[in-house]
């Protein structure tokens, strides 16, 4: 899924095209491997996970009350009547999905924005700085709050949930960007390559953006991590699709039950655990990239 | 510093207000839906109305908050109201005004936020420096590898995780609230104990999960860092590890995370709503809670509001900081 | 940054500012703050404070005791504990409690006239004795006041309010006002009006406005010595008339800590009841009620151990269909939604198999049982099937009404699927609507959830067209609820609906029905008759869904204290909740258990 394209770019940067280097390098850099492994095993859970359970039990009614984990139920069931194996394996796969797709529209207006502004400068960057520095000073989470209790319920689904949360979530990716640019701009490789004439386009793809993606790698897990924490809060106040099994919407369900209190501890913490995995394994990868990302790091090892 | 920079620096710190005050009015307002009359609904549900009477109370409701008259008007007042920092009524808490709930809410929040935010800053800017410091020694490069593994711990998954193991199981600590039943706050040692013995679960949620995002964006501009030629000098002059480690390298690295200070502000608020809420503390997060849940709007833009002016005010600050700690900016 | 030439800069600052000149502050109310001891509290021993588990600052403003300052419902965080009516009223012993008044009589047989007598001993908190002329002031308050809860009763119906002297009220009435003692004068759950102190309330610049804090004057067993966004602490005023009086034997309880628990997971509040930290707390779901009794024994529930550990309410729960909006103006659609609830599904996942769903619109208290079993109610029942759960009838009802199954299993027409989207209340709802929307899409309806706080204006404005909500109507006899349904109250979609007229049905023969039995008394056969009919047709159209009966599952604990009301132990007859109006009765008749 594409959990998997995060990682994807990896080899292309680190040796072209050799796919051994990068799990030998891996060996090395455990902290990566590890993020990965998790990654891949969340990916497959979701998968086979996909293809073997009915997503129809993810849903209330449809399976035993209140079971522990059991044989038949190897997460157990809720007080609803969801068949918690189900509802993790399309929770989780939702989860990524909100996370994946608002994550990514955050970071690439960021990062495009980010760029034009900086490299370009004059009127161009004072327009975009100045509407970013005007917007991000305020408190996210309560325009969301807001827009999506304007919303018509039947409205509000994973979808919906994804781009309310991307609305106002690309100013911090544009602001790290640009900063990084600027502090980029003065270094001397970047000079000499104006100097000797290189393009503004080639000093962008080939100089200042290779130098930059631990910074967007970092902003895009940035990015999904706050996707997913948002989304989490919306479904807390009872404002995503209640419905839906995703992660945020367990606990808080749990939490309202009181679950913990009734000796139904499986409830909500295997979508917690999730939860850590997910992000976790997110943070791993991120401080991983880093590394491989920055060849004088690696040099130095 | 020039005059003009100053009429600068203001005129945008008033255009960050003013474009939250904007949001802020004009989205609720976009859908149809009725605040008071909610509010009154919320009211009559659990039957204290009898039939007949809401109406009219709603329509009296209306004039006390100016919103029988036009929209721009409206805006317009809002606007003189807000310039005074005076948000109006708050609908669910009548006749306490919005100002007197974030005033009795703020003490709370800034106590519990901004120590946890501070700690986990410069425990994470710190562990993060030296996470990326190869002459490190390893243990104490290993240290910040437990808080980068917490930071997939959202801090309310994390609170109600504490809650759960640390409360209602182990019972070492008590479960919510900001001090004890009956309990009147006096300066008093006994109390100030009390006081602590409550906010431990709810500092630590704030602080266990948060340290490991300053550990990883401070890492990730240590690295970056520590390739440039001016460290590299640094060193080929002699300098000892220590002194490369706070003038040249951490100097630089913290101009970025610096920034992200300021920004992180909105999202420890964000978080703050719900930690606030798991235990029982009665902050600005706590308020802002209920407010949402009775649509209380007058009490919502006051926070938002207020929120904002404080980053705001914050930002402003920092960009008069900013060339202190970059000299190639203070050229500019 | 943009180049702004810096006397634009100035005069956007400027311009920016110009409306704080343009409107000068109206004049404001006194600010209602926090009350803070301003000497040390004494010391009251755990044993004789009740600890209550309630919010503080949720239906009221912090500091305002005033029960005539908006929103007008303070009276549930404690403030019930400063103010008394004329009467209380015991449910469970269907008897007015006689309070500040001796006795409340009509003075003729058609209702246009009623006699207040006080109680000679009634004294406010300050010495002064209760009299008439409060009485009046609290009366005359109500007409002149709009925003007062009972403004609308008060104009309609009262000609005059005459002290006749120191202690005897007459109210006299424009039109037979048979219910206005009860309705209005009396306190019982949450309605009716307390009498306030006409000295200091006249003296105010707006008595509608003035916080009133810990100086108002009240009548009330308890004082306010503390209150912020926390707790809220009242002490026992030693004085209070009601003992001399000889109403209440000097009550034991010292101190009540009202503790803010509005925001907190029910988990937390549930451990710190069965930890004896609270006596009491809010309501409960049932299966946290149950967990609580088994790990405390200590405490108790209305019913005791045994489900379904709550006393019923008034309000039992239909899903309301706005009748007059397609397709909910089927009754064919209506009948197919109603074959899709499962009723005993909901009593099994939700109570564990207690009987708590219902097809009645009214509450089963013993007189409106009695009115169930009747062999005319049982016929109708037979001839309707209202509890029915039939998905194939339910299939087969929609596909007559033109409706087909889609890819999805749902319902669609004209390449709509059915919105069935639930208004509800997640602090009173969170458990059922769910469940309900399930049973409703597995029987075809796209069914949700909407629990945002537009849900009632929605039920109001009927543009939605199903809602979860209660009957607060019959108490005795069934003619208030099936009163809700006469097509007088039935306002077209675009003008509000009155509480609990979210129908809009409209039917003349129902309504001839409604006016036939109307004068008669609840005892007459006729009347029994003619209100099954009226049930016959509220089943036969399925003017709403009846759901489940409403229960309030409250705490007791009896660690520090015993004599909480329950089933066996009824008491004055009142209801149970420490914070309903006859809350006060509950808390002054507690008794020490004795322990450490």
């Amino acid at each position: 899924m594409a959990n998997i394209t995060m990682v994807s770019p990896s080899p292309t940067i680190s040796q072209p095209s050799n796919v051994v280097l990068f799990f030998r390098y891996l060996r090395r850099n455990k902290g990566l491997a590890l993020g990965v492994i998790i990654l891949v095993a969340l990916f497959l859970f979701t998968v086979i996970g996909l293809l073997v359970v009915n997503p129809k039990h993810a849903y209330p009614l449809s399976a035993g009350l209140k079971q522990p984990p059991s044989l038949k139920y190897p997460f157990g069931t809720d007080f609803f009547g969801r068949d918690l194996l189900a509802a993790m394996v399309v929770g989780m796969w939702q989860t990524a999905f909100i996370g994946l797709l608002a994550g990514g529209i955050g970071t690439l207006v960021g990062v495009v924005l980010g760029f034009t502004s900086a490299y370009f400068g004059g009127w161009i960057d004072a327009a975009v700085r100045t509407v970013c520095q005007i917007l991000t000073p305020i408190p996210v989470l309560l325009i969301q709050v807001v827009v999506a209790g304007s919303l018509d319920k039947r409205d509000v689904t994973i979808f919906t949930m994804a781009l309310i949360v991307a609305m106002l979530a690309w100013m911090g990716p544009t602001l790290v960007i640009r900063a990084q640019v600027m502090t980029m701009k003065e270094r001397q490789f970047v000079a000499v390559a104006k100097l000797s004439g290189v393009s503004d386009m080639g000093i962008i793809f080939r100089e200042i953006l290779p130098n930059l993606l631990p910074f967007i790698a970092a902003a895009f897990v940035g990015q999904v991590f706050s996707a997913v924490f948002a989304s989490f809060y919306l479904a807390v106040l009872g404002l995503g699709p209640l419905r839906e099994p995703l992660l945020g919407n367990i606990i808080w369900a749990a939490q309202s039950q009181g679950a913990f209190f009734n000796g139904w501890w499986w409830w909500p913490l295997e979508p917690a655990f999730a939860m850590i995995l997910i992000l976790g394994a997110l943070a791993l990868v991120n401080m991983g990239l880093d590394e491989l990302a920055n060849p004088r790091v690696r040099r130095s090892e | 510093m020039s005059f003009k920079i100053v009429v600068k620096r203001l005129l945008f710190f008033v255009l960050v207000v003013w474009a939250a005050s904007t949001i802020v009015f004009f989205i609720p307002r976009l859908s149809s839906r009725n605040a008071i009359r909610e509010r009154f609904g919320e009211l009559a549900r659990t039957g204290g109305f009898s039939p007949g009477d809401i109406e009219k109370m709603i329509a009296s409701m209306q004039q006390q908050f100016g919103l029988d008259k036009p929209i721009f008007e409206q805006y317009w007042q809002y606007l003189g109201n807000i310039m005074r920092l005076d948000f109006g009524y708050s609908l669910s808490k009548y006749p306490t005004t919005a100002t007197e709930v974030i005033a009795q809410a703020l003490p709370w929040t800034i106590g519990l936020l901004l120590v946890t935010t501070v700690l986990s800053f410069v425990m994470g800017t710190l562990l993060g420096a030296v996470a990326a410091w190869p002459k490190a020694p390893g243990w104490l490069r290993s240290l910040a590898t437990p808080f980068i593994l917490l930071t997939g711990v959202p801090p309310v998954i994390m609170g109600i995780l504490l809650l759960f193991f640390i409360g209602f199981r182990l019972k070492w600590l008590p479960l919510g609230g900001a001090y004890s039943a009956g309990i009147v706050p006096t300066w008093s040692w006994s109390f100030f104990l009390d006081l602590m013995q409550h906010q431990i679960l709810p500092a630590l949620a704030l602080i266990l999960g948060s340290v490991g995002g300053w550990v990883l964006s401070m890492r990730g501009m240590g690295i970056t860092i520590q390739g440039e030629d001016y460290v590299n000098f640094a060193e080929h002059k002699g300098l000892t590890g220590g002194r490369i480690f706070r003038d040249y390298y951490l100097r630089n690295a913290l101009l970025p995370q610096v920034t992200g200070l300021a920004l992180a502000l909105g999202t420890v608020i964000t978080s703050a709503v719900i930690v606030e809420g798991i235990f029982g503390l009665p902050g600005i997060g706590t308020a802002l809670n209920l407010a949402i849940r009775a649509n209380d709007f007058p009490v919502i833009y006051g926070i938002v509001i207020f929120i904002t002016i404080a980053i705001a005010a914050l930002m402003t600050i920092l960009e008069f900081v900013y060339p202190l700690l970059d000299p190639r900016i203070r050229e500019n | 940054m943009v180049k702004f030439k810096l006397a634009t800069a100035l005069a956007v600052l400027a311009l920016a500012f110009t409306p704080v000149a343009t409107f000068a502050q109206d004049a404001a109310p006194v600010a209602a703050t926090e009350i803070v001891p301003t000497s040390a509290l004494a010391d009251v021993p755990r044993n004789e404070t009740v600890i209550l588990g309630w919010g503080v600052s949720g239906g009221s403003s912090i500091g305002t005791t005033n029960p005539w300052v908006l929103p007008g419902y303070t009276h549930q965080e404690g403030n019930n504990l400063l103010w008394e009516p004329l009467m209380y009223f015991g449910i469970y012993k269907n008897e007015f409690i006689p309070w500040l008044a001796d006795s409340m009589d009509y003075t003729d047989d058609t209702f246009t006239a009623l006699e207040i007598k006080l109680n000679k001993d009634a004294k406010w908190s300050d010495g002064s004795p209760v009299t008439s002329k409060d009485v009046v002031y609290t009366f005359e308050g109500q007409i002149k006041y709009e925003t007062l809860p009972y403004h609308v009763q008060f104009a309609e119906l009262v000609k005059s309010v005459t002290a006749k002297d120191d202690l005897t009220i007459e109210v006299t009435f424009n039109q037979p006002a048979p219910r206005f003692k009860f309705e209005v004068l009396t306190e019982k759950f949450d309605t009716g009006i307390p009498i306030v102190p006409a000295g200091y309330l006249s003296a105010q610049a707006d008595p509608t406005k003035a916080p009133g804090r810990d100086e108002i004057p009240h009548s009330g067993p308890f004082d306010i010595v503390a209150w912020n966004n926390t707790q809220k602490i009242f002490n026992l005023r030693e004085d209070w008339w009601a003992i001399k009086a000889g109403r209440m034997t000097a009550p034991a309880v010292k101190r009540v800590v009202v503790v803010n628990i509005l925001n907190q997971p029910m988990d937390t509040v549930a451990q710190r009841i069965v930890n004896n930290e609270f006596d009491s707390s809010v309501d409960m779901r049932a299966q946290i009620i149950g967990n609580i009794l088994q790990q405390n024994p200590e405490v108790q529930s209305w019913t005791g151990t045994e489900s379904p550990y709550g006393y019923l309410d008034w309000w039992p729960n239909s899903l309301w269909m706005n009748d007059q909006l397609a397709p909910y103006s089927d009754p064919n659609v209506r009948k197919a939604i109603s074959l899709a609830i499962n009723r005993d599904q909901i009593n099994e996942v939700l109570y564990e198999g207690a009987k708590i769903a219902t097809i009645y619109p009214f509450p089963l208290y013993p007189n409106l049982q009695a009115f169930a079993d009747s062999p005319e109610v049982k016929a109708e029942e037979a001839k309707y099937e209202p509890g029915k759960y039939d998905l194939d009838e339910s299939a087969k009802l929609m596909e007559a009404a033109g409706w087909a199954k889609n890819g999805d299993g749902l319902w669609e027409k004209d390449g709509k699927t059915f919105d069935a989207t639930i208004q509800a209340f997640e602090n009173i709802h969170g458990d059922i609507a769910p469940i309900l929307a399930e049973m409703l899409r597995q029987a075809g309806f796209d069914s949700n959830v909407n629990f945002g706080t537009d849900a009632y204006q929605n039920m109001v404005d009927g543009k939605a067209g199903l809602y979860m909500f209660g009957h607060g109507a019959s108490l005795f006899d069934p003619f208030e609820a099936l009163n809700l349904f006469d097509g007088k109250y039935s306002s077209g979609i675009g003008s509000s609906a009155g509480n609990n007229r979210f129908s809009r049905y409209s039917n003349p023969e129902y309504d001839k029905l409604i006016d036939a039995i109307a004068p008669l008394d609840s005892k007459d056969p006729k009347f029994i008759a003619g209100a099954a009919q009226a049930l016959g047709i509220y089943w036969r159209d399925t003017i709403d869904v009846p759901v489940i009966q409403w229960l309030h599952r409250i705490p007791y604990n009896n660690h520090y204290w015993k004599n909480w009301p329950s089933s066996t132990n009824v008491g004055m007859g009142t209801n149970g909740a420490f914070w309903a109006h006859t809350g006060m009765l509950v808390i002054t008749g507690l008794q020490p258990s004795g322990a450490k």
